[in-house]
């Protein structure tokens, strides 16, 4: 069992959780009792963690100033671990791995080859799921980060969900054999690693390449799907041509959108009271003006006496202010009347990629015996 | 056999038409499914076959017309397709022209052509329904209709393909079994015409629901299922992948709570799981009696069961009636159970209850970390209830999502984006359950030596009372941006 295969109750020492700062800021971290978490807003010891269920708000009054901090510490789902990674390489977001996954049917009897790797992100969503994820990424400093990262995380020795091999599957294909750099132990006379593969998820600059060497580790007796990831619609372009020469059909291309909403408020204004705000300056600018005049006058006729008498008012703040003006009001202050809205964040991923999927099946024969004997069975009962 | 990977027996399996339409069926031994215009089958000539095959029905004319019932569609065979069928097909061929086009004459703008409707087909509908009749394969009635036009050669030769797509949607005679997952079955629902049944969900909606919400095998979910049980069987698919073997008997069950005296989960009929698998892995509970479960101490005063020997000894009709009263009982202590549990590693909605209330009532019974997900086809639902969830510190970050595919039309030298689509899909609020802290003391330094532990007997307010950090951070569950005057504070985004 994994950190992120298993529901834990508790924080324990040697956990890795995520520690929420704020939506932008999940930081990953392994539960030491000696340690401490810093943040610029105050420091977390672990042993303030350790022992509390999981979701817990550590709280905590900052040195000197004396105020309240919190941060919350979770337990790390892929879709967390998504949003806290450090990038080694764009990453796959959560809407487009979730329609992938979806539509691919990925559950406990999937078996997935995952090329390249890049930042595990659609990695550990992939080995949630499915029976066991094959995944291959050529870059040797990636595949050891990788490597570590996912040993760590228990994917690979404790859920032994996740073979990683470093290879470049476009120029030498797919098979897993004994003198290959993996994370797969090769038993003694074991000669070459059983992939059989029904979904096969392509993140590659140039996934025709990798398309042909398919043939030999995918199932032969079902249905493959396939899907290829890649951001320019020229890729599609010879991806579909490599898929057509390679007998893949159904072959459908889409582009996923995914949106996040703020939730907000917009103060509600009402004709009439901005009609009666008015009223209420022109008021005021009257007043004055016809004390201004009283005060002209008076000068005029030479009446000096008068003229001093009259003392200048005091101005008042204005009486009638229902929307705040020239004060900062708050988004939601309950002095005020509100709508609720919402608004688009304000800066979307309009494109990540085009996938483009496509099936197989390469033994479409039947064994004519089997269903013999299976309507025999079903006969007898 | 492998039910995830051959058609067998007693299985349900979903078959797409070359007019796009689908149709659940259940393969029974010796049985036959019709099509309509598209044929019929016996079930025995395609199980065995990997799922996702496409089989072509043709009629050799050995067939007996069945005297009784002169419309029944004919029994044909079958024979296994070369190419799949699908919508790239069917709408366009690829580049390299299709057989049927290649000897024909086109033209290269449509200036020549003018439409005068049914009367440039020399062939009238009764010669066409006479050649079905000579059951003749969809190919030679094409290719006669295709002579018989007046005016095809000034066709472009875009426009013969599109038509010779259409003639196929209607004469082809062939289908492809496909697995049901609980796309295929939201897409059979769709098809139907059953959007406000499935409260307009997506294939990508659903796909994000499962993921947002953790959803695995060896999980404990709450579930509220407005769907008729597509949501529940979509959960299934995700945990068990149709496998039904004891091995995961013990694991992850889904408690659908339900607002009628039955739940609703119609659906699930056509799923492959048994029974029994279904009964062990999905409960559904009442909301009365989730919130209001009968107490144990009347429910054991009501019943006591009895011991092997006493059982045996009592006779049949008191056997009967003895096995009711059991069942009850059993089903009493399973909903006190079910109610008592708060831990559960998940909550998934899609109901058209005021969420607000709803989720946060099911909210106090999830544990601390684990995700809420609620679906909504409308965005202000789920607005009204992130700012109500916002400003209790039992939830985290609660945002709205949404996402939608675009599907493109998939040919080389000929991609763009479909020209119509289906709307809709609705959105996804997400947040985790959390648990709030109590109040640390003001001052670390004079009441404790190491400075660091909670004390509990805090003098600071705790709730719903916001009190704002100088640094930024607020005693609340916003966790981000959201507010314009933390937009102010926090730099990045």
């Amino acid at each position: 069992m994994s950190y992120f295969s298993e529901y834990k109750d508790l924080i324990e020492e040697g956990d890795l959780a995520l520690v929420w700062i704020s939506r932008d800021n999940i930081k990953p971290i392994t539960i030491d009792a000696k340690e401490t978490f810093n943040t610029r807003y105050g420091s977390f010891p672990h042993t303030q963690m350790i022992g509390k269920p999981y979701g817990s708000q550590i709280a905590i009054r900052t040195k000197g100033s004396n105020k309240f901090a919190f941060i919350h510490v979770l337990q790390p789902t892929p879709e967390l671990w998504t949003t806290s990674l450090p990038h080694r390489t764009q990453i796959v977001y959560t809407p487009d791995s979730s329609y992938i996954m979806q539509r691919m049917n990925c559950g406990p009897t999937t078996r997935v080859i995952e090329a390249g790797t890049g930042s595990g992100s659609f990695s550990h969503a992939f080995a949630r799921s499915v029976s066991h994820l094959f995944s291959y990424e050529f870059h040797e400093v990636r595949y050891q980060q990788a490597l570590k990262e996912f040993e760590h995380h228990g994917l690979i020795n404790r859920d032994k969900t996740v073979t990683l091999t470093q290879r470049d599957v476009c120029a030498n294909g797919f098979a897993i054999r004994p003198d290959d750099i993996t994370s797969h132990k090769f038993g003694e006379i074991e000669e070459q690693l059983s992939i059989n593969a029904n979904a096969i998820f392509l993140d590659l600059p140039a996934p025709w390449d990798a398309i042909p060497h398919l043939e030999g580790v995918i199932s032969k007796d079902e249905k493959v799907s396939l899907c290829c990831f890649s951001p320019c619609i020229e890729q599609v372009d010879k991806t579909i041509e490599a898929m057509e020469k390679e007998g893949w059909t159904e072959i459908q291309m889409v582009g996923i959108q995914g949106k996040q909403y703020e939730s907000r408020r917009q103060m509600i204004r009402t004709l009439d009271d901005a009609i009666e705000r008015l009223r209420d300056v022109k008021k005021r600018k009257s007043d004055g003006m016809e004390r201004r005049k009283r005060l002209c006058d008076s000068v005029l006729n030479d009446d000096e006496t008068k003229a001093t008498d009259e003392k200048r008012p005091q101005t008042e703040k204005t009486r009638f202010n229902p929307f705040g003006k020239g004060s900062r009001v708050k988004e939601g202050d309950i002095n005020y009347k509100w709508k609720e809205v919402t608004k688009v964040e304000s800066e979307v991923k309009s494109h990540t990629s085009y996938l483009t999927f496509a099936s197989k099946i390469i033994n479409k024969d039947r064994n004519e015996r089997t269903v013999k004997t299976l309507l025999e069975e079903l006969e007898k009962k | 056999m492998n039910p995830n990977k051959r058609l067998g027996f007693n299985q349900h399996v979903i078959l797409r038409l070359p007019s796009n339409n689908f149709k659940i069926v259940e393969l029974k031994p010796d049985g036959s499914i019709s099509l309509g215009k598209f044929g019929a089958f016996y079930t025995n000539d395609i199980v065995g076959y990997p799922l996702g095959t496409t089989f072509e029905i043709y009629y050799d004319g050995s067939y007996e017309p069945d005297e009784k019932n002169k419309n029944r569609t004919p029994i044909g065979k079958v024979r296994v397709m070369n190419t799949g069928i699908d919508q790239s097909d069917l709408e366009s061929t690829p580049t390299p022209l299709p057989m049927e086009l290649t000897n024909k004459m086109s033209s290269a703008t449509n200036k020549e052509l003018i439409n005068i409707g049914n009367e440039i087909q020399g062939m009238t509908m009764e010669e066409i329904e006479s050649l079905k009749k000579q059951s003749a394969t969809h190919a030679e009635i094409i290719s006669k209709m295709i002579e018989s036009h007046g005016s095809f050669h000034k066709k472009t030769v875009y426009s013969q393909e599109k038509y010779l797509n259409r003639k196929k949607q209607k004469f082809s005679k062939f289908f492809t079994a496909e697995y049901l997952s609980s796309s295929a079955m939201l897409q059979f629902l769709l098809e139907k015409g059953d959007v406000q049944r499935v409260m307009d969900l997506s294939q990508e909606s659903i796909g994000m629901l499962l993921n947002l919400g953790n959803i695995r095998s060896n999980g404990q979910y709450l579930c509220v299922d407005e769907t008729g049980g597509l949501l529940v069987y979509a959960m299934l698919e995700r945990m068990f992948g149709g496998q039904t073997s004891s091995a995961l008997e013990d694991v992850g069950s889904i408690v659908v709570i339900h607002e009628n005296e039955h739940p609703n989960l119609d659906l699930l009929k056509f799923s492959n799981y048994s029974d029994q698998f279904i009964k062990n892995h999905v409960k559904a509970i009442s909301l009365l009696d989730f919130f209001e479960p009968p107490i144990m101490e009347e429910v054991k005063q009501a019943f006591k069961p009895l011991s092997k020997e006493e059982i045996s000894s009592l006779k049949s009709g008191k056997k009967n009636a003895y096995y009711r009263r059991l069942k009850w009982y059993n089903t009493q202590l399973q909903t006190i159970e079910l109610s008592k549990h708060v831990e559960y590693d998940g909550l998934i909605i899609a109901s058209t209850l005021h969420l607000p209330t709803l989720v946060r009532k099911l909210g106090r019974k999830v544990h601390g970390s684990r995700p809420i997900v609620c679906y909504s086809q409308f965005k202000e639902t789920l607005l009204e209830l992130t700012h109500v969830l916002y400003k209790d510190l039992n939830y985290l970050a609660p945002s709205i999502y949404e996402t939608r595919c675009r599907p493109f039309q998939s040919i080389r030298g000929k991609l763009h984006p479909l020209m119509t689509m289906r709307g809709g899909g609705g959105y996804l609020m997400w947040c985790h359950r959390v648990i709030p802290a109590p109040d640390p003391p003001t001052n670390l330094e004079t009441t404790n030596g190491n400075g660091t532990d909670i004390n509990i007997n805090s003098n600071g307010t705790n709730g719903n009372d916001t009190e704002n950090d100088a640094n930024g951070m607020e005693k609340n569950s916003h966790g981000d941006a959201t507010a314009p005057e933390m937009n102010k504070k926090q730099k990045t985004r």
